[in-house]
């Protein structure tokens, strides 16, 4: 043994003393630290106090099963080695030991070398369980914040770039007019929807993962109507598009989560706003069963033709249409599919080309009003 | 003419600092970099800046907080007002990273990247 090193523990417990002081004479001999019992109950009191690493438990003992002895102390103590010491003749008994949580058996009499063999082999396979359970912990740590850390990485050198054209703006001033002030235009929008790709590729990651939030609380819908129409009422002047909330009635609650739940929204207004032209319009209205509440999109747009119409959640999937004025990240949809879904809701869009698409989320009302 | 206001930038991204250090030299300020927390919190004490704009994710994900904190607890640190970066949305409803119970003050979060106009009115806004 290493000088230096705290020597591993054994425990034997057995009646038989010559078991006791033959194990305990082999096993100091190669270095380990050894404490003995004679009897069951005794045994438990010392597995708890000394702690061993190993424990040698004899299967039949007067006043004593050792197979509860196995139970308990697999139990309380989920790194001991339990190894059961038994007769030829119950090998079954040994079987069950071992279903119970004993890693080995050592049937007798046996040798020196045979203990010695066993032990090491526990004193083993302790070590490496320990390790393993740590890499499965690390392993999640990582897997959660793998996120956070990649959407760093991918953000500072966007940000960065970002902050260039804005200072490359303030030296050059004036003498960014013309074509080089149309080329930088272009790379703020390049970098703008860059920028929106990766947020959307972090959201599904994170809900993949399950880091995404999943704060439920009662949500009234037509409070985050309202909040996602005044964000999304800016674009659609700029484009001309008449966006309406028709507010019918008392909307019943659901359980949800207010800030992803605004995301859609405006995912899917921002969506329509792409496929509608000047002078449509865009109508947001509710409705409910008795089971349900329905949250219903309507644009008078250009329409999605009924063969592309199921693979519009799909991820990057393209209506290719000439009046897309501008490119999404190709996964809004998909995001919004996937938060409806960890809603126990659903999405679903009904088109008519030359008319205009309609979606509608249906949510799972929460009982009363 | 009155001397310049100083403004002390503190970010691990030296691009970023230099891309802001223009901006804000364009605006009339002199500006002092500082590439880490540490010697951030150094040259507060030696620059003795009217402002102080901090980036939160640097050598870990809340250092910022710790550089306010200490900066918050001795001169000049405590007179004068700090502005937070930050790249990631705080707000946001899906980010993993907790921020400390004991949220150190700041005076205004701002998120990156910040449009030059932004940044010059605010930062007049706070020192003039």
């Amino acid at each position: 043994m290493v000088e230096g090193h705290v020597p591993f523990h054994i425990l034997i417990i057995d009646d038989e003393e010559s078991i006791l002081d033959g194990c305990r004479q082999t096993l100091e001999k190669s270095g380990y630290s050894v404490t003995t019992c004679g009897d069951g109950t005794g045994g438990v009191a010392l597995a708890r106090e000394v702690k061993p690493e190993v424990a040698f438990v004899d299967l039949k003992m007067p006043n004593c099963s050792g197979m509860d002895i196995i139970e308990i102390l697999s139990r309380d103590m989920p790194d001991i080695v339990l190894i059961v010491i038994t007769g030829y003749a119950s090998i079954v008994s040994a079987v069950e030991a071992m279903k119970k949580g004993a890693y080995d058996y050592l049937p007798k009499p046996f040798t020196p070398d045979q203990i010695r063999a066993v032990t090491k082999r526990g004193i083993e396979h302790r070590e490496l369980k320990i390790e393993a359970d740590r890499l499965r912990v690390e392993k999640a740590r990582m897997e959660k914040n793998f996120i956070t850390f990649v959407s760093h990485e991918m953000r500072s050198p966007l940000v960065t770039i970002q902050q260039y054209i804005e200072s490359l703006k303030v030296i050059a001033g004036d003498a960014l007019t013309g074509d080089a002030g149309e080329i930088i235009g272009r790379c703020e929008k390049r970098l703008t929807s860059l920028q929106d790709l990766i947020e959307h590729w972090l959201d599904l990651s994170r809900i993949e993962n399950g880091t995404f939030s999943e704060a439920k609380a009662p949500v009234e819908l037509c409070e985050v109507l309202q909040k996602s129409i005044e964000e999304m009422s800016p674009l659609c002047q700029r484009r001309e598009i008449d966006l309406r909330y028709d507010t019918g009635g008392a909307v019943p609650r659901i359980l949800g989560d207010q800030e992803s739940l605004l995301r859609v929204f405006s995912n899917i207004i921002g969506n329509a706003t792409k496929y509608t032209p000047p002078g449509g319009s865009i109508t947001v209205r509710t409705d409910h069963d008795d089971y349900y509440v329905y949250v219903i999109v309507a644009d008078t747009g250009q329409g999605i033709p009924q063969d592309k119409l199921p693979f519009i959640f799909e991820p990057f999937y393209r209506v290719r249409g000439k009046e897309e004025r501008q490119k999404g990240s190709g996964l809004g949809l998909t995001f919004s599919r996937k938060i409806m879904e960890a809603h126990d809701g659903q999405i679903t869009a009904a088109s008519k080309e030359g008319e205009g698409t309609t979606f509608t989320m249906k949510f799972p009302r929460l009982s009363g009003l | 003419m009155d001397a310049k206001k100083k403004v002390l930038l503190i970010d691990d991204d030296k691009d970023f600092l230099m891309a802001t250090k223009l901006i804000l030299e364009k605006g009339g300020y002199e500006v002092f970099l500082a590439e880490d927390g540490k010697s951030g919190v150094d040259m507060a004490k030696s620059v003795g800046p009217n402002l102080a704009i901090i980036d939160m994710m640097m050598e870990t994900w809340s250092e910022g907080f710790n550089v306010v904190s200490k900066l918050r607890t001795s001169d000049p640190g405590k007179q004068i007002p700090l502005i937070m970066l930050s790249a990631v949305d705080l707000q946001g409803p899906y980010q993993s990273f907790e921020p400390p119970d004991d949220l150190p003050t700041v005076d205004l979060v701002l998120h990156k990247p910040i449009k030059a106009d932004d940044l010059l009115k605010y930062v007049g806004r706070l020192i003039g």
